[in-house]
């Protein structure tokens, strides 16, 4: 599905979404990097040498780091999506709904070929909300845990056992569910192959909102109707 | 006159005959082997194939190489000081060396003889030896001297371990042999020095106490889980600032020696339960450690699977480590289970996505084909 240079395009990702996105996305990978290094065989591990020592250390230091930088970006999105206005729209929209469960049961079925058509879909789909809470839940369990064996002197020894497999599984499990799931949906979907530039401009083409958002594609054309109806009877008020 | 004579014959003849002989030994080799032992031991194939206690084929090798000999911590010593019983050439089946021998060196701080005898008594007492052990019957698996001290034991290359042997300068000053101040210096500058890297006491430790069939025979717990532990880990990467084995079950800043190892269930080992915070908290580590994170779990997960019960009757570090070992257990398996749906799920509806794009690619084509056709 080819789109033109040219195609009228809509706002996909504000700059603050997309900021708090680079920063997101730079720590996870940071923290997902120097958190498996821990995991490393043995073999690998000693492939560093003498500089095994020195890595290790630094290590640490990149893992604390990245992982300052989450929490405070995932702090500052739990403002975001409670005081401001752009943060709120976009966490209402997110909030699940029951024709989510509707659109994945048709979606699913037109994949399959049971269906004709996609059904359309809101601004958020039901697998990009998915993903979205998802991110809740894993970052809850991974600053707990983190801060947990952070500060372990404090903490029971079972207990630093527990948030040490708890930050494992967690990350293991959005380790493979990033690369999985949002890295092939943003990169080697073949809709958007080799990426989906929203997370760079923050634009979406027409004809993917259309396909892939028709709900929210309607609603946008049908606000952009009524906001170019009052500014030309704005206009029109002014001018009398 | 006559056997005067004689007498003196032989003499002048011995000695020619001697000096005659010296000619065939090395230089080196008269200078400190007064004893005659590298007469036969400096030929590198003196050695024969034997059977240990296990009834296994062992290769054992006689050969003394006089360099390495001389530069290493015994290098003063005479051989019989040790290898005690030696009396006749050939010999055989001389007894083993006892490292609790006295030495006929004096200990320059008592001016007595120098032995290793309450070191070698000290061990005798801990966990590792017979009069120590839980299982007296079971002495053949005890560890002896020379199964943790297999560290090299020659003084060679110090010099560039150390940059430069410069400073030694400062110590001629004063002391006037160099060969002694050498040595004292490369003595007092290795026993300095950490013997072992972390890495390798692990390793040195593990060859019994990760030997399941041999702790089991012993009644002690195998450790198995101190590799995954953070500690572990780091020590896997070089680090040298985590604790290894020693630094908690036999800490010298502590007062505690690797040859006085004993029973965790002993109220004066340092990792008993009343002990194990001071542990913790040694050299800084972990300065500000509270109660319960040293003694609410486990530094390493053993595998305790036999029902044990200590002096006083009482079980519970073992229940709760079962207990423990459960609950970790099942948030692994939760979070298996979460991470095969998760990626199952996602890679189902990857697949079938692409499906419906390979539909879709078809239509388009056939359409684009149709249209060809109409126009």
């Amino acid at each position: 599905m080819s789109h033109s240079k040219n195609e009228r395009s809509f706002v996909r990702l504000t700059k603050s979404q997309r900021i708090q996105h680079v920063i997101l996305f730079v720590s996870t990978g940071l923290l997902i990097l120097t958190g498996f290094m821990l995991m490393g065989e043995r073999w690998v591990i000693e492939m560093f040498g003498s500089a095994g020592d020195t890595i290790f250390y630094w290590r640490g230091i990149v893992h604390r780091i990245a992982g300052v930088s989450v929490t405070l970006v995932c702090l500052y999105h739990l403002g975001y999506v409670v005081l401001q206005a752009e943060g709120r729209s976009w966490i209402k929209d997110m909030l699940p709904r029951m024709s989510d469960a509707t659109f994945a049961v048709q979606n699913v079925s037109y994949m399959l070929g049971f269906r004709e058509a996609r059904p359309k879909m809101e601004r958020f789909t039901y697998l990009e909300k998915v993903e979205y809470f998802s991110v809740y839940f894993g970052m809850f369990i991974v600053i707990v845990t983190g801060t947990m064996m952070w500060t372990e002197q404090y903490w029971p020894k079972f207990w630093l056992d527990i948030a040490d497999t708890f930050h494992l599984g967690e990350a293991t499990l959005a380790a493979l569910a990033i690369i999985i799931g949002h890295i092939f949906s943003v990169h080697y979907n073949p809709h958007v192959y080799p990426m989906n530039k929203a997370f760079i401009d923050g634009k979406i083409s027409e004809s993917m909102m259309k396909e892939e958002h028709g709900l929210w594609y309607e609603r946008e054309l049908e606000r952009l109707a009524t906001e170019k109806a009052e500014a030309t009877s704005e206009g029109n008020g002014d001018n009398a | 006159m006559k056997t005067k004579h004689t007498a003196r014959d032989i003499t002048v003849a011995l000695f020619l005959l001697t000096a005659f002989l010296t000619l065939f030994i090395p230089a080196a080799a008269m200078a400190v082997d007064d004893e005659n032992c590298l007469m036969c031991h400096k030929y590198a194939g003196l050695g024969r194939y034997a059977k240990n206690e296990e009834q296994k084929a062992v290769k054992r090798i006689f050969y003394v190489n006089e360099e390495l000999f001389k530069a290493s911590y015994h290098g003063k010593l005479r051989c019989k000081n040790c290898h005690t019983g030696v009396e006749e050439i050939p010999h055989t089946d001389v007894k083993n060396v006892d490292c609790a021998t006295d030495c006929h060196l004096n200990d320059p701080s008592t001016g007595r003889a120098f032995s290793h005898k309450s070191i070698v008594n000290d061990l005798r007492k801990s966990a590792h030896g017979p009069d120590g052990t839980k299982k007296p019957d079971l002495i053949k698996d005890l560890p002896k001297c020379k199964d943790c001290h297999t560290n090299k034991p020659y003084q060679i290359g110090i010099g560039k371990e150390l940059k430069s042997m410069q400073f030694i300068k400062v110590c001629l000053e004063c002391h006037e042999s160099e060969a002694w101040t050498n040595r004292f210096y490369k003595h007092m500058f290795y026993r300095a020095q950490t013997r072992r890297s972390s890495k390798q006491v692990v390793a040195l430790c593990s060859k019994c106490h990760a030997d399941k069939e041999k702790m089991d025979r012993h009644e002690v717990d195998v450790v198995i889980g101190f590799k995954d532990t953070f500690h572990g880990k780091a020590i896997v990467y070089g680090d040298e600032d985590v604790a290894n084995c020693l630094n908690c079950h036999a800490p010298y800043q502590l007062g505690f020696s690797p040859h006085r190892i004993i029973s965790h269930t002993d109220s004066s080992s340092p990792v008993h339960p009343d002990n194990k915070l001071r542990d913790c908290r040694q050299s800084g580590c972990h300065a500000d450690a509270q109660e319960a994170f040293a003694n609410k779990g486990k530094a390493h997960p053993s595998n305790v699977m036999t029902e044990r019960v200590d002096e006083d009757g009482v079980t519970i570090y073992q229940e709760e480590q079962e207990f423990q070992a459960w609950v970790i257990e099942m948030i692994a398996l939760f979070y298996k289970i979460l991470i095969i749906a998760v990626v199952g799920g996602l890679g189902f509806h990857r697949l079938a996505d692409l499906y419906a794009t390979h539909r879709e690619r078809k239509i388009a084509l056939r359409a684009a084909k149709l249209g060809r056709h109409t126009s």
